[in-house]
């Protein structure tokens, strides 16, 4: 039997520490086991799958080189989340200063859009399937810049409070809150099919 | 619509939601939900947002095989890795007491290899070579060729430049 085959009824903690000590049969157990959180979080804030795969394993090497900082304070799969977190900000960052800003991500920083858009009184939880919700819900991700992406994605799927994400995205936990909330009216208009700055 | 309500209030409802808010002024924007419809239709909106992002994340599979996968990672951690252990660092007081008798020691040894050289009747001075190295003052040779006496002080491990092949000077 191998190494591999004997880790799979370890627990994350066991194995945790068989990695800090050298062992990279334990490291691969884990990359195994949370591969797949890791790479949806990476889609989700590049929009790019390709991308996201190469920066999910990206993550994972780094997660090894600094497997002796890990000292259980949160859960392996939420630290090795904010290491790709972390890694798909620095990602953004490059592609930021690579194109320059579009104009509907500078209307969104305003505001005035959302600001003025009716309030969304149906709920979609209750209007739509599951799956429709799903697909809906990826859809306006999509259309989101990729600031206002951040701040949902780390509030709603992290449950980050703003303060941390405020640090993580290195702003203002003013800019957190405005952006958390165009984000979030944004959606709810896209949920509800309403045209909002498209 | 929510024409008439300024963006701190927008804000601050927001905020009620996300159990941000502190306690007074969430007392506040709750009173305020509860005689405001137009206050009220936005937090449920916000709530309603939020709750559907919460549980409907579309879940993700990585699209390639379990080895396929780990091999790329594996291959970068090796690649990355450091080849050899680097050496292991000697305490520094420790480090510095041995240098500093390492040094005295040396000046102790010239002072002695000064002082047979110098010695008039017993030792003369011709035919006789001292080497010194002058990277570090750690290492001296002092032969006479006449009395067939050669004297070395080495620091031990070598510290200096000497076994890395740096030049030394010879007196004569």
């Amino acid at each position: 039997m191998s190494k591999s085959a004997n880790y799979s009824s370890v627990d994350d903690d066991k194995l945790v520490r068989e990695a800090q000590s050298g062992e990279m049969d334990a490291f691969e157990e884990l990359v195994f086991r949370h591969r797949d959180k890791i790479y949806a979080r990476c889609v989700t804030m590049l929009r790019s799958e390709d991308t996201a795969l190469d920066l999910s394993q990206e993550t994972w090497i780094k997660a090894w080189q600094r497997l002796k900082q890990f000292q259980g304070d949160s859960s392996f799969s939420t630290w090795a989340t904010r290491i790709a977190i972390n890694v798909c900000l620095d990602q953004l960052r490059k592609n930021k200063r690579q194109q320059a800003e579009s104009i509907e991500a500078l209307a969104e920083d305003s505001g005035g859009v959302e600001r003025q858009m009716p309030v969304v009184t149906a709920n979609p939880t209750e209007r739509l399937e599951r799956g429709e919700l799903r697909q809906k819900i990826d859809s306006a991700l999509d259309k989101l810049s990729a600031e206002h992406r951040t701040v949902l994605v780390l509030r709603e799927f992290e449950e980050m409070e703003y303060e941390e994400i405020a640090k993580t995205a290195g702003c203002s936990i003013g800019t957190v809150m405005s952006r958390l909330f165009y984000a979030r009216r944004r959606m709810a208009g896209l949920l509800a099919d309403l045209k909002t700055a498209e | 619509m929510i024409y008439g309500m300024n963006e701190e209030l927008q804000i601050k409802l927001q905020a009620l939601l996300d159990g941000e808010l502190p306690e007074a002024e969430a007392a506040a924007m709750i009173n305020l939900i509860a005689r405001d419809a137009e206050a009220a239709a936005l937090h449920a909106e916000l709530k309603n947002t939020r709750q559907a992002l919460a549980k409907f994340e579309r879940p993700l599979n990585v699209p390639e095989a379990r080895e396929f996968y780990w091999s790329k990672i594996e291959r970068e951690i090796e690649r990355a890795e450091p080849r050899a252990e680097p050496a292991p660092r000697r305490h520094a007081l420790f480090s510095f007491w041995r240098r500093a008798f390492a040094v005295a020691g040396g000046f102790a040894a010239l002072a002695a290899a000064l002082f047979i050289v110098t010695t008039p009747g017993k030792h003369p001075i011709g035919g006789a070579e001292m080497e010194v190295a002058m990277a570090d003052v750690t290492s001296f040779t002092y032969r006479n060729y006449e009395s067939g006496a050669t004297l070395v002080w080495l620091s031990y491990p070598a510290e200096n430049d000497v076994a890395t092949g740096q030049p030394t000077t010879t007196i004569q």
